[in-house]
């Protein structure tokens, strides 16, 4: 039992300290290196707006695994739908990443 | 914003099938005794239209060890599997139902961290059978899909029954079970659950509680899950570190450092597909990607319990490959 609560500790920690170092990196000017991070604080910054291609592909598509460079457009539409299924994404979010990847 | 259907226009992606998956070897020596193990895993999709994929992966892997286990020359065999046959209907955000032999939604290892190309510690984790008896796949069909969609979270969900298969290669056992999870947009974690019943023989439940978070700011992938079962429970948790953000030379920001330490606790004697002793484990891994598809692996890992310490060592390579099967072909 003492071991869980070690390791849930431990986890929460983790947690914690990693989402402050986020949000304090979020109040810094964007640098190059923080680039993905500001991306994705302006999608949530405009509520309204619909999120853009490329930001559902930076907030997906390295969960997983390494992000593929590039994918052959005529199998685009049959990976994404393949990752749709894996990933469980919207229908919605599938388009957007398609108009992102195969414009 | 809930999810829902938007329209397919503004986009040329096409809708060829293709054959995709993983090459890869590995050179693996635990406690003193070498595997040799090149495997070659085919993924084929087949998209009929935009709403309907059937998709199959075939695993060859090849298990070849001394005859003597440290002395003689190599021997074994290739050995074939059929991980997942499945059709899937894609019908709207919500709602996909897959018919079919389809890999079990239970945690994060099984469904998406399996292939060679993926995981970042060859070896599997130490409780990796549980809730996955007794083939990994499920026979029967399966409901995945969004629950709902907001601007900060996506909830996802699925649930699935399996029936009792003895078929070549459609091994499988009667399950039912679910999975869900909410990924947090903004700061990308992902916490979820799973549950199963296993309904053959003696009924068991098995239960997962996962978290996957890749911090926007920080290169670094955080995967954790524990699970449990009547014969025992435990859990992993492993970090993995990319260079490609660091001030260094951009040949050495193709490296990546991973981090891995499980604990297992048997119960009831163990069995069922775990150990009957309680194992510890930590593993370091160091990989280079040469490219986002190819990569270059080596961990090294040490395992303790009460029977055996061992030193496990891994080195080889992994290739994802991706080949649409004929030219253009708009849907
Ligand atoms: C939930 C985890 C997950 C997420 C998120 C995910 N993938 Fe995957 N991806 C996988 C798995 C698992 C495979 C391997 C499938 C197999 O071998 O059966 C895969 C395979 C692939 C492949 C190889 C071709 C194929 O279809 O198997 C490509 C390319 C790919 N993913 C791209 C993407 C892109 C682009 C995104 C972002 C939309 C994405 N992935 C998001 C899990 C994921």
């Amino acid at each position: 039992m003492k071991r869980y609560l070690t390791f849930l500790s431990l986890l929460v920690l983790l947690l914690l300290g990693g989402m402050g170092a986020s949000a304090l990196q979020q109040d810094q000017p964007s640098t190059p290196s923080s680039q993905k991070a500001s991306s994705t604080a302006s999608a949530s910054a405009s509520h309204a707006t619909q999120l853009t291609g490329e930001q559902v592909f930076q907030a997906n598509c390295s969960r997983c695994h390494t992000p593929p460079m590039s994918i052959p457009q005529r199998a685009t539409g049959t990976i994404i739908m393949h990752m749709r299924v894996r990933a469980r994404l919207s229908r919605q979010d599938e388009q957007l990443l398609l108009k992102y990847m195969a414009p | 914003m809930n999810a829902q259907d938007a329209d397919d226009s503004g986009n040329h992606a096409g809708y060829v099938p293709v054959v995709t998956g993983a090459v890869g070897y590995v050179h693996n020596v635990n406690a003193g005794v070498t595997t040799l193990e090149p495997q070659i895993n085919p993924v084929l999709l087949v998209p009929f239209g935009s709403h309907l994929l059937l998709e199959s992966r075939t695993e060859f892997t090849g298990f070849f060890q001394r005859e003597n286990q440290t002395t003689g020359p190599f021997t074994g065999k290739v050995f074939k599997s059929v991980d997942y046959a499945q059709l899937d209907w894609l019908a709207n955000s919500h709602l996909i139902a897959t018919v079919g032999k389809y890999s079990l939604p239970f945690g994060i290892y099984s469904e998406r961290l399996e292939p060679i190309w993926i995981k970042n510690i060859q070896d599997a984790p130490i409780d990796v059978n549980i809730g996955l008896r007794t083939s990994g796949a499920g026979d029967g069909f399966m409901l995945r899909g969004v629950a709902t969609e907001q601007p900060g979270y996506t909830v996802q969900y699925s649930a699935y029954f399996s029936a009792r298969s003895n078929i070549n290669q459609l091994q499988a056992a009667r399950t039912a079970g679910g999975d869900a999870s909410i990924y947090l947009t903004h700061p990308r974690l992902e916490l979820g659950g799973s549950y199963q019943r296993f309904l053959q023989d003696r009924q068991i439940n098995n239960a997962s509680a996962y978290v996957s978070w890749q911090p926007p700011s920080i290169p670094l992938d955080l995967k954790a899950q524990y699970d449990y079962t009547r014969t025992g429970n435990g859990y992993w948790l492993e970090t993995a570190y990319n260079f490609d953000k660091l001030q260094i030379p951009s040949l050495l920001r193709r490296f990546q450092t991973v981090g891995r330490m499980q604990q297992f606790f048997a119960l009831n004697g163990g069995g069922n597909g775990v150990p009957a002793i309680n194992t510890q484990r930590f593993d370091f891994g160091l990989n280079y990607y040469i490219h986002d598809d190819f990569r270059v692996i080596s961990s090294y890992g040490r395992s303790f319990s009460a029977q055996q310490d061992a030193n496990i060592w891994n080195v080889g390579f992994t290739y994802r490959f991706v080949m649409p099967l004929w030219p253009e072909r708009k849907k």
